[in-house]
């Protein structure tokens, strides 16, 4: 379960890139080798993480700049997050 | 000596087979005797032996220079800052210390140079490049052969030289083509002088009137060649799946930061850049054919 009001922070050992338009971008964990394709809201994400954003504050700024954003925003943003924790990408 | 490869021109007492016109940044070759000052440095890389592809080989650093032992060659001094390059003495012949000189040696230069490394074949086709990579080793000097075979410029044989601005560039490497012997006995390349067949590969030296300098060449499209038995065709790669394929095919040293500027390569080329999977059969009375497809439609 994650804390909605804890502070995101990125693993400082990521590289990260977005793509040409519609196509994501890739993230790459430096230590093991490992890259992830994300879309263009796990861009925004990513993009929003600055070790001083909660989960909170991400949900709201992405609903503040999607048009139509989904109802089970709040759900995807967590289940993003937790993946990107499981890897190792964001620190606990 | 004048002339130049991989945007290098050699300053140097030692002859050249595979370089090509035109001026480049100096990077002084020298010899040694391979047995003196042979330890130290931390090992950051080795490349096992695969039987008649590749010897086994180490590569040492220390503080920004290396060390490249090959077995039955001897240890190679690389300094990319100054650039320059100490071969060992007593190599085979002269053109086998040139081909071992334009791999790893040239390689750690010019990635000092902030250029990309890739491990891959560029002809070029109407002023551009295609690269033509082999996830599965096979093939891609082949094809590389039937492009020069009809009359294109073959720019590297199996290292390339990316570097990226506007849009990814090829710097040319050596004007050399190692052709398995029994393709070689069956390919006419226009051109090509034999300087060796020591091994199971006949050594092409490039035509001379044909290999141009090392201008860089704007990249068209990256090729990974694939087997199948049905026929010949073309399959786009999304820029994320592309990955997969590319960063293996990348050298990188076993640092974050390299990893770090890999990473930035290999994505700035798979997105700038279309990737093709090639499905064709490996038959050589095919490869025309899978050269003129390659060449009209990626």
């Amino acid at each position: 379960m994650i804390d909605n009001d804890l502070s995101l922070r990125k693993n400082p050992n990521t590289a990260f890139r977005t793509l040409a338009a519609g196509e994501g971008g890739v993230l790459l964990h430096l230590e093991s080798g490992e890259y992830y394709g994300l879309n263009d809201i796990g861009c925004m994400i990513w993009a929003l993480i600055d070790g001083e954003r909660t989960v909170t504050d991400v949900v709201d700024a992405i609903r503040s700049e999607v048009e139509d954003p989904p109802t089970a925003l709040t759900d995807d943003v967590n289940r993003f997050i937790a993946d990107m924790r499981q890897r190792d990408l964001l620190l606990a | 000596m004048s002339g130049s490869c991989f945007g290098f021109a050699p300053v140097s007492d030692l002859s050249f087979e595979y370089l090509r016109d035109g001026d480049g940044d100096a990077l002084e070759i020298g010899e040694r005797d391979g047995g003196v000052d042979d330890a130290g440095g931390a090992l950051v890389n080795e490349w096992t032996p695969i039987p008649e592809r590749r010897s086994w080989a180490r590569l040492y650093e220390d503080a920004g220079t290396f060390r490249l032992w090959i077995e039955g060659s001897g240890s190679f001094h690389i300094d990319p800052r100054i650039p320059r390059v100490v071969l060992p003495v007593g190599l085979e012949s002269t053109v086998k210390r040139e081909e071992r000189l334009w791999g790893i040696p040239a390689l750690l230069c010019f990635l000092g140079r902030s250029d990309h490394p890739l491990h891959a074949a560029a002809v070029e086709v109407d002023g551009e490049t295609i690269l033509l990579a082999a996830p599965g080793y096979a093939g891609k000097t082949t094809l590389a052969a039937g492009f020069a075979a009809a009359g294109h410029r073959v720019l590297s044989e199996d290292v390339s030289c990316l570097r990226f601005s506007s849009r990814p560039m090829l710097v040319p490497g050596p004007a050399m083509l190692r052709v398995r012997r029994d393709i070689a006995s069956r390919l006419e390349i226009p051109g090509a002088s034999e300087v060796a067949a020591g091994d199971d590969r006949t050594h092409y030296s490039l035509d001379r009137a044909s290999r141009g300098d090392c201008t860089p060449v704007p990249v068209r499209a990256f090729v990974l060649l694939r087997n199948t038995e049905h026929g010949i065709r073309l399959e786009r790669v999304s820029p994320v799946d592309s990955l997969r394929e590319l960063w293996p095919l990348s050298f990188r040293l076993p640092t974050l930061h390299d990893r770090e500027r890999c990473f930035q390569g290999v994505t700035a080329l798979a997105d700038a850049v279309p990737v093709w999977n090639l499905y064709r059969p490996l038959r050589l009375d095919l490869l025309g054919e899978v050269v003129e497809k390659i060449a009209a439609d990626v």
